[in-house]
């Protein structure tokens, strides 16, 4: 485990108080190591996005730390101080909410490119097209706003600017579930793009085929709490916990495998 | 083939909008509304400088026999006083419009940036306090609150000015508050807080634009609004003194002898149409276009 | 290749939907076409699967059959939906009242805000019941026990008296479930029934519209973007894409042998079946937008097989490849002989 980029201990995070509070996520511990991609999966209510917040520092834990090379990040009020912050991106759930409805899709990745590599105007704009143009997206779509563009367009958008941080992990909860089938596919091949280029990727999500394609380690995640965890392989063959299992036997399609084209 | 030739093709051009169409997009997203606001407001604000500049007489200046119907020489007439009417209406457009613009930009701006901080603020104890005091200053109707302020400070265009923007405020800061609530938890701003950005830069390039839309909306139809607010309070006499030419004023002034001229009143009135029809249109405009924005 | 227009055996299909086209009117010379040419049946006692990507006209489909295009200011054009001797594409709102919910149920998109948030469960069921037929109040709630039963509410007299957010997601569905066969209808139509639900109430969900078609011989139609749950859940299937149906068949010979580029390229996108790690086939391009469809067919710009006859002309209409089996697709013959 030395070789741990991003750890959780213990973490567990409580929203409200009292006799109303909800534990999300109750004494979770998890380790993502340099260039895999590992999977949290669980339905809604799990915690699963809460978890992915932490670890993207925007939810501080009530309790456990969350370590990135050897260093607490929540510490001293901000989370990921510094270069840190570069290092660690998110894709969100809502393609549609995580743009900024007025301003283009070039500029929203421009911005963030002129932010992290200090380049001139232009310079970032030619690097941004560049990065859009890796993702699929055209020059000529890269100059409309988000509302103008297809769900799995934006979701592409998104994933351009979180790389323009040049980050070693990126976090991305329930990436597909907003988005058409033939879109999805797209996304994960950028993503399986991403990892053999070095790049850690915690996915999470509700869809286990998703899941099982992309990571090789897997999180599966009940009521604020993991209750089952290993290689994703062995976890889909032979899973131990009955929540496991039961989530296996409702993926649609299961039993045409083999039997497609 | 058979099938769409017989039941589509009649129907419909496959490829292709026809030019229509984009008329009909333009209809839609308020360009229209936009152009004839516009050129209505446009024609207002040109008569306000031409009038005043190209006649030979001031304002507040005797031309004629008192209470004279429009006629060739005096479009509209003239009042009690055998004034211009002509000229006062159109002499009154920068006073009155500009009256209202600082009545709507004071309070607008003011709100908006309490609300905006109310949003950001995790102080439950002012959020208590000034969430109490903006809904207290919302209960009660605008022009009641103006009235009882202008009874303390003193009528005229100044006094007014100073009530609308202690009172005004609370509507665009309740707007505010609402709408940063919901756009500080968009995703957007969360990915620019992971992006590292600074606090200003996330506020005033992703934040801010996306809240002050919703009460640019609003802040046009309220020019309306505070148009007839400040002829209102002319018309009763606490906003412009005689002898300024004032919409309201003008109307108050005409108001005893309707009965014998009713130019004096009519045209002020029309003027006060014209300027809220204007804004309306453009107010209209900038909403749909906005609606287009979000969906 | 001959030009025979679609011909399904009539003898079972509960509704013949031919040739229907549903745009909108933008101006008096302008029409927005959302769906041109829909040709399919739906059969008695069959679990009919509608897939497509958005945009593809499937939900516009789903709301011609329940009569509230208007709503969405959307409008039938041409073509016919035959039902029990109506045609439903040109009857009036008030006799589209004893169809609706009455002979054809409808089980919204969204669970969560399906039901009337301030209404108990019970009180809407009862309204349900009612709606159509003269029942004493006690009758009804007799009936909306039964109907709570029927969809596996365990403890319907608690739920009976409860509201909407006190129940889960999956047990909302389950009450709309209800709601829509509080008529006794012929058809049942589920617009993505299990948007935003969990797979294992998914599951669930299927699991009970198969109980009731089965239970019933009742007709339910299953509109959905995931190809994998109608392949599971499905007896038939209708591929649209840009507006149009691309290809109809029963659901093994469209997976056996898929005569449609599109159907082809929707089921190599598909993870579940692919090895973890390997590329995902995808398609190219995004589905075209509605009013931006090419000549031709509206999925040559995409088509991996395209010829340049595929570009020109109208979009082409299904043809019989086999029997029960139709594809849109020009050269659905070259395409059956490259996959065997």
């Amino acid at each position: 485990m030395s070789d741990a980029l991003i750890e959780a201990r213990q973490v567990c995070v409580t929203f409200g108080s009292g006799s109303r509070a909800v534990r999300a996520v109750r004494d979770v511990s998890l380790h993502i190591n340099a260039g895999e991609a590992i999977g949290i999966v669980g339905e809604s209510g799990s915690g699963k996005s809460t978890l992915a917040r932490v670890l993207a520092g925007l939810q501080k834990p009530d309790q456990g730390e969350v370590l990135f090379g050897d260093e607490s990040i929540y510490q001293r009020g901000k989370a990921y101080r510094g270069d840190k912050r570069r290092l660690v991106q998110m894709v969100f759930q809502d393609p549609y909410g995580s743009l900024n409805p007025r301003i283009t899709a070039l500029s929203t990745v421009a911005e963030a490119v002129k932010f992290h590599g200090e380049h001139s105007r232009s310079e970032s704009n030619r690097l941004s097209l560049e990065l859009l143009g890796q993702m699929g997206i055209s020059e000529r779509d890269a100059g409309k706003k988000p509302r103008q563009l297809s769900g799995g367009q934006r979701q592409r958008v998104s994933v351009a600017r979180a790389l323009s941080a040049h980050p070693e992990i990126l976090i991305a909860d329930e990436p597909t579930s907003a988005i058409d089938q033939s879109a999805q596919a797209q996304l994960l091949n950028l993503f399986q793009g991403l990892l053999g280029d070095g790049l850690s990727i915690a996915l999470v999500s509700h869809d286990l085929g998703v899941i099982r394609y992309l990571t090789n380690r897997v999180y599966v995640m009940k009521d604020g709490a993991f209750v089952e965890s290993g290689l994703t392989q062995e976890v889909f063959d032979n899973p131990q916990h009955e929540y496991t299992k039961q989530l296996i036997a409702s993926i649609p399609g299961r039993n045409m495998q083999g039997a497609g084209t | 083939m058979t099938l769409v030739e017989a039941g589509a093709a009649d129907w419909f051009d496959v490829k292709g909008t026809p030019p229509k169409a984009k008329q009909a997009r333009r209809l839609k997203d308020g360009t229209i509304g936009m152009i004839v606001g516009g050129a209505m407001l446009g024609v207002l604000l040109l008569m306000g400088i031409l009038v005043p500049l190209l006649s030979p007489y001031e304002s507040d200046q005797s031309v004629d026999m008192p209470f004279m119907p429009p006629s060739s020489t005096f479009l509209f007439g003239s009042d009690g006083l055998g004034r211009d009417v002509f000229l006062r209406v159109f002499s009154s457009v920068y006073l009155d419009l500009g009256v209202a613009f600082l009545g709507v930009i004071i309070p607008f701006t003011l709100g908006t940036i309490i609300g905006i901080g109310l949003a950001m603020s995790r102080s439950k104890k002012l959020n208590a306090v000034v969430g109490s005091v903006i809904d207290g200053i919302n209960a009660f109707p605008l022009l009641v609150l103006a009235i009882a302020l202008i009874a303390i400070l003193g009528p005229g265009l100044q006094s007014v000015v100073i009530a609308l923007s202690l009172t005004n405020w609370a509507r665009y800061a309740r707007l505010s508050r609402t709408r940063a609530q919901v756009v500080k938890q968009q995703g957007y701003i969360e990915a620019a807080q992971t992006q590292g950005y600074s606090k200003p830069r996330i506020l005033f390039k992703h934040l801010v634009p996306n809240v002050s839309s919703e009460t640019t909306a609003y802040g046009l139809s309220d020019l309306i609004l505070v148009i007839l607010l400040i002829a209102s309070l002319s018309f009763l006499g606490l906003g412009a003194q005689p002898p300024t030419p004032e919409w309201g004023a003008m109307i108050s002034d005409g108001r005893p002898t309707l009965q014998m001229a009713w130019w004096p009143v009519v045209f002020p009135g029309l003027a006060l149409c014209w300027a809220g029809v204007a804004l309306s249109f453009i107010a209209e405009g900038v909403t749909r276009r906005d609606r287009d924005v979000k969906s | 290749m001959s030009t025979v227009t679609v011909t399904e055996s009539p003898s079972d299909a509960l509704v013949e939907i031919r040739d229907l086209v549903i745009g909108i009117q933008r101006t008096r010379a302008d029409r927005l076409i959302l769906v041109d040419s829909a040709d399919f049946d739906i059969r008695r006692g069959e679990i009919l699967g509608l897939v497509g990507e958005s945009g593809s006209g499937k939900t516009m489909v789903c709301r011609s059959l329940i009569g509230t295009l208007k709503r969405r200011s959307a409008t039938i054009f041409g073509g016919t939906i035959m039902f029990d001797g109506m045609d439903l594409a040109k009857i009036d709102e008030r006799r589209w009242r004893s169809v609706r919910g009455n002979r054809i149920g409808y089980v919204p998109q969204s669970a969560l805000t399906g039901p009337n948030p301030v209404m108990t469960i019970g009180g809407q069921l009862v309204e349900a019941v009612r709606c159509n037929r003269n029942r004493t109040e006690r009758d009804a709630r007799k009936r909306a026990m039964e109907l709570l039963d029927l969809v596996h509410i365990r403890r319907p007299e608690v739920v009976y008296d409860q509201y909407p957010f006190q129940l889960s997601g999956g047990m909302r569905q389950r009450v709309m479930i209800a709601a829509a066969l509080a008529q006794d209808p012929d058809i049942i139509l589920a617009d993505e029934p299990t948007t935003g639900l969990d797979v294992t109430v998914q599951a669930e969900i299927m699991k009970l519209l198969r109980e009731i078609r089965t239970e019933f011989n009742m007709s339910v139609v299953l509109v959905s973007h995931d190809l994998a749950l109608i392949d599971e859940v499905c007896d038939r299937l209708v591929v649209m894409h840009g507006g149009t149906c691309v290809e109809v068949g029963s659901v093994e010979a469209v997976a056996r042998n898929p005569r449609h580029p599109y159907t082809i390229a929707l089921n190599r996108a598909r993870i579940e079946l692919a090895a973890p790690g390997s590329e995902l086939m995808t398609i190219r391009g995004n589905p075209p937008g509605v009013g931006e469809w090419p000549s031709g067919c509206r999925f040559c710009e995409r088509c991996e097989f395209a010829q340049d006859d595929c570009r020109v002309g109208a979009s082409p209409p299904l043809l019989e490849v086999e029997p029960e089996h139709w594809s849109a697709c020009i050269h659905a013959s070259l395409l059956g002989a490259a996959s065997e």
